[in-house]
Order: C-alpha cells, then sequence, then structure tokens
C-alpha cells in the first residue's frame, strides 16, 4: 500500500486512527558512542578501537504495522514484553516519527503512559496540578477552571499546598493520576490500565476512567491482564517482534492467543 | 463538536519535506511560547525554592563580584571607579546572560527526554524554555544594571533604543548557540563539560571586565574575532552612552542568519532522531 494513498473517509467530527505500513527503528548507541572525544580518537586512529563499545546498531521496534480505529473503537494491544507495544503507543501519541509508513490521528490526544510526566517533587501539589495540565495541552485558563474539580477529586484537601515529596507514594499517585486524566481527549493511550491509591480511592478512579474512556473516541490500551482487556475493549490487535496481526473482535481473543506467532 | 487537532506523520520524503516539518515545529513551537514560559518560570521558581532571597541571590552574589572586580580593575588598571565599575557591571550581568544560556542550553533536549519521547510537544519549545529561563534571571539583575545607570548618571547618555536592539540581536544569536548545543549534546554526552571550558575560556578573552586598550596586534585580533566582544559590545556600548564598534551590529546580524541558517539545518536533519539519542 503505498503511503500517500488518500485518507479514508471519515466524518469530520470524529475520531479515527489510520496507520498504514508503520516500520520504526531505533539507533541503540554503544556507551562510547556517545562521546565525541572517542568518536574523534577513532577517527584518528583509523577506527581500531573496540567496536563492540562504540557501535551503534541499530533495532528495528514495528515493522509494516497496518491500523484503522474508528470513533468507538477500545483496541487492547496484547504482546510479549518487547514487542513494541509501547513503541506503538508512543509513535501513536506523536512522539516517535515513522521511517517508512505513515501515522495520522484526527483528534486530541491524551498519552497516559506515564503518570509521573513532567512530575516536580520539590513543587507544591497546586503548582504541579498547573504544570502538567500546562503540558497536557490546556492553557492556563483552562487549567485555573479545572483546578477545583482536580483538587476535589485528589482529596488531598490542605495537603495540596505542601511539596510533593513530603506525600506517601499513593498520594503522589492520586495527585498524579487526577491531573493526568482532567483532560478532555478524544483518542486516549493507556499503557497498563492505571490502578493507584487504596480500595475507595480505586473505585472512584476507576469511575472517572471509565467515564473518560466513554468520553474519548478511542481507547488503545496496552496490556498483559487479559481480563482487564476484556473488560474494557472491543477489539484486540497482538504484537510478536515488531509485528502486528489483524485487528479482531475481543470474542476472538482465545483464537488469536491460540496462534503460534503472528508471523 | 469539532475536532480541530489532526496529526499526520510520515517516513522521511527528503529534506525539502523534512524543512516543512521543521517549520511547522517552529510554527507550533511560537503558538506555545506560553507553555515555555510556564516551565521556564516553574525552573526559576523550583531552583530557588525555600530561599528567601530567591533568584535574588545570584543578583546578590553577582553584585559582590561586580564590587570586588570593580575596585580591583580600577586599581589594576589604573582607571577611575566611575568609568571600570559600571563597565564592570554591565559586562558581568550581560555575560552571564549570554554564557549561562548556551551552557544551558545543553541540558534543554536532555532534561526533558521524558515529554520528548511521550508527548507531541514542539521540540522548540524547549530551546525557548531555556531561553526565557535566562532572560527571567535577567530580569531579576536588572536591579544591579538600574543601579549603575543611575548611580553613576548614566542615564544622562545612556541610548535606549540602541542597547535594547542590541539585547534582541543577541538574543535571537544566543537562541541558535542553544539550539545547537542542544541538539550536539543530545547526541553526545561530553559536549556539555567542553562548552563549559570553551566559555570560560571565552570570558577571559572577552573584554567582561578588562578595558580593551589600543587595537593593535593580539588585542586587535581578540576583539575583531571574537562573536562575544561583539554580543556584549552591542547592549553594553548603548548603556554606558558610548557608540558601538562600527563592525558589531553588522557582525551581530551576519552571525544571527549564518547561525540560524546552521542550526536550523542541522535541526531539519536530526529532527526525527533526536529522541532517540536521548
Amino acid at each position: 500500500m503505498s503511503p500517500r494513498a488518500p485518507s479514508p473517509p471519515a466524518r469530520p467530527d470524529q475520531a479515527f486512527i489510520s496507520v498504514r505500513g508503520l516500520t520504526l527503528r531505533f539507533p541503540v548507541y554503544g556507551y562510547d558512542a556517545k562521546s565525541l572525544k572517542k568518536h574523534l580518537a577513532r577517527v584518528a586512529v583509523g577506527g581500531r578501537l573496540d567496536q563492540a563499545r562504540h557501535g551503534s546498531t541499530t533495532v528495528t521496534a514495528i515493522t509494516g504495522l497496518d491500523l484503522e480505529l474508528r470513533a468507538g473503537d477500545r483496541l487492547g494491544l496484547i504482546g510479549h514484553n518487547g514487542s513494541g507495544k509501547t513503541t506503538l503507543l508512543r509513535a501513536l501519541s506523536g512522539a516517535y516519527e515513522p521511517d517508512e509508513g505513515q501515522i495520522e490521528v484526527r483528534g486530541k490526544i491524551a498519552p497516559l503512559l506515564d503518570l509521573s510526566l513532567g512530575i516536580d517533587p520539590t513543587a507544591t501539589g497546586l503548582e504541579n496540578i498547573r504544570l502538567r495540565g500546562r503540558i497536557a495541552g490546556l492553557s492556563a485558563r483552562q487549567v485555573d477552571d479545572k483546578m477545583d474539580e482536580i483538587a476535589a477529586f485528589t482529596g488531598l484537601g490542605p495537603f495540596l499546598a505542601m511539596p510533593l515529596k513530603t506525600y506517601s507514594s499513593g498520594m503522589q499517585a492520586r495527585l498524579a493520576f487526577a491531573v493526568a486524566t482532567a483532560v478532555d481527549a478524544d483518542v486516549l493511550l493507556m499503557d497498563e490500565w492505571i490502578a493507584v491509591g487504596d480500595a475507595d480511592f480505586q473505585k472512584i478512579a476507576h469511575q472517572r476512567l471509565l467515564g473518560l474512556v466513554e468520553r474519548a473516541g478511542i481507547l488503545v490500551l496496552a496490556s498483559h491482564d487479559l481480563d482487564l482487556i476484556r473488560l474494557y475493549c472491543n477489539k484486540v490487535m497482538r504484537m510478536d517482534a515488531g509485528v502486528g496481526s489483524e485487528v479482531v473482535s475481543v470474542k476472538a481473543l482465545d483464537e488469536l492467543l491460540a496462534r503460534p506467532s503472528v508471523r | 463538536m469539532e475536532i480541530t487537532e489532526h496529526m499526520l506523520r510520515t517516513g522521511s520524503r527528503g529534506f525539502r519535506d523534512d524543512l516543512a516539518r521543521a517549520l511547522e515545529d517552529l510554527r507550533r513551537s511560537g503558538q506555545g511560547l506560553g507553555l515555555a514560559w510556564s516551565l521556564a518560570w516553574h525552573d526559576v521558581v523550583s531552583r530557588y525554592r525555600g530561599s528567601i532571597l530567591g533568584p535574588f541571590w545570584i543578583t546578590l552574589s553577582m553584585a559582590v563580584m561586580v564590587l570586588g572586580i570593580g575596585f580591583l580593575y580600577a586599581e589594576l588598571q589604573n582607571i577611575p571607579l566611575a568609568t571600570t565599575l559600571p563597565f564592570v557591571a554591565l559586562g558581568i550581568v550581560f555575560w552571564g546572560l549570554i554564557s549561562q544560556t548556551i551552557i544551558e542550553g545543553c541540558e534543554s533536549f536532555v532534561q526533558a527526554s521524558g515529554m520528548l519521547s511521550q508527548t507531541a510537544l514542539p521540540m522548540l519549545t524547549f530551546v525557548w524554555r531555556t531561553v526565557l529561563r535566562n532572560l527571567a534571571a535577567l530580569l531579576h539583575h536588572m536591579v544591579i544594571v538600574v543601579a549603575v545607570i543611575i548611580g553613576f548618571g548614566l542615564w544622562r547618555t545612556l541610548n535606549l533604543p540602541l542597547a535594547l536592539a542590541g539585547l534582541v540581536l543577541v538574543l535571537i544569536n544566543i537562541s541558535w548557540m542553544c539550539l545547537l548545543t542542544a541538539i550536539i549534546s543530545a547526541r553526545f554526552r561530553d559536549i556539555p563539560q567542553i562548552v563549559m571550558s570553551i566559555m570560560q575560556f571565552s570570558m577571559f578573552m572577552t573584554p567582561v571586565f578588562w578595558q580593551p586598550g589600543a587595537r593593535v596586534g593580539m588585542m586587535d585580533a581578540v576583539l575583531t574575532w571574537n562573536p562575544f566582544f561583539h554580543m556584549l559590545d552591542a547592549i553594553r556600548a548603548p548603556l554606558m552612552g558610548l557608540a558601538p564598534e562600527a563592525s558589531t551590529f553588522p557582525v551581530l546580524i551576519g552571525m544571527a542568519l549564518i547561525g540560524w541558517v546552521v542550526a536550523f539545518g542541522l535541526f531539519t536533519v536530526t529532527r526525527r532522531r533526536i529522541v532517540h539519542y536521548l
């Protein structure tokens, strides 16, 4: 399929994801390859230094992946560690540029890949909410508008005025979760379902995530937990060493797993 | 609800397309300048958290340095204090802006690796963050500048519009230097030390505290071929009521043009790879 092929017709008010022939390669630099001085020294001696430590190898993380998702699709990504699930999520978030093929996403993307993104432990809870909100693409005014709601949701009350490093890890997770999920998005990318806090908080966190998923047009969830995928997703894709299977209904999950390999 | 966000990423289609994408990054980073400012301001606030004077601590230590070096060099070079002290004060304050921005430029992308590897934020946002952070620091140090301007009566002779034009040109120049060091230090991790050594060497080779004497021999070469002299001269001379060197503004404009072409060219070529360097 040509990467220049026109995008499929979709209603302009609906989110969609279209990935065609996506191939992603990473250069992996050896320790010495990160040093300019050793680089120059190597040139000077005609490249006879230790090759192994110097070499930069290329790893192909995703090979020729095709994916079409429409509003209402909740895709579960399954596969072993290192099969390229997180890399695909990062590519969908716009952080990684394809080496071949193309990625097209319509709609506001909210990557919930790492809760601690943009969190500064020395800043107070309120400052962290502000900062994280800004990074997620909210304007200063939008953050102000949502501040009360986010603050109330964390349930941290007066602690919000204290530095994050004085929080317990559960409290930190609550705050990070509250901010990360405060963004209204059309496309939600998640690396493992986020479960944080004590039992009570887990219950309301679950409600909030469900609400978010319902509002978002598309969910892509990478997980090893098959029950979770059955619960939240209506479609699944299996990845094996960077190669994606076709997208099937979640009802066919067992058949998909029974296959020896996608390749 | 109308959906406005639309992202299209493709494999490389050659230099022209890469350039268009690099320019797109520039445009989006311009729209998101508010974010760069928020991050920069957060950096300033968090760096001095818990201290009473905040960023003014640096201002205070600069003021002490200005007084010490001012008195010392007035003696050493046999020049009246009324000339030396404003010269040294303006020199140290604006040298701080130039060298800190370039040195901190090295960390622009490396520090933002978390954000760069999982969001679609424009990369240049993090260059503006470094520049704006240092501009915020400069605003605090303006206390010294204003004190000198009032205390030594420079306000009678200063040429403020020219000094501001000089400041803008310097900012344009240190921005490309910041971008350049940001990219190269992402790829080679020993660059920050090299940059630091270069900046320290340059501080001694540039008339930051010492008054340039007659332009003969070595002195002429040091002044003519030192970009940092021109940067400093463009701001300091108008503030002291002097005319900058005839070559200063043309050099700065030429350097800005060539520098941005080189730095942006490198950005265009490496933009896809930078996130993998981190």
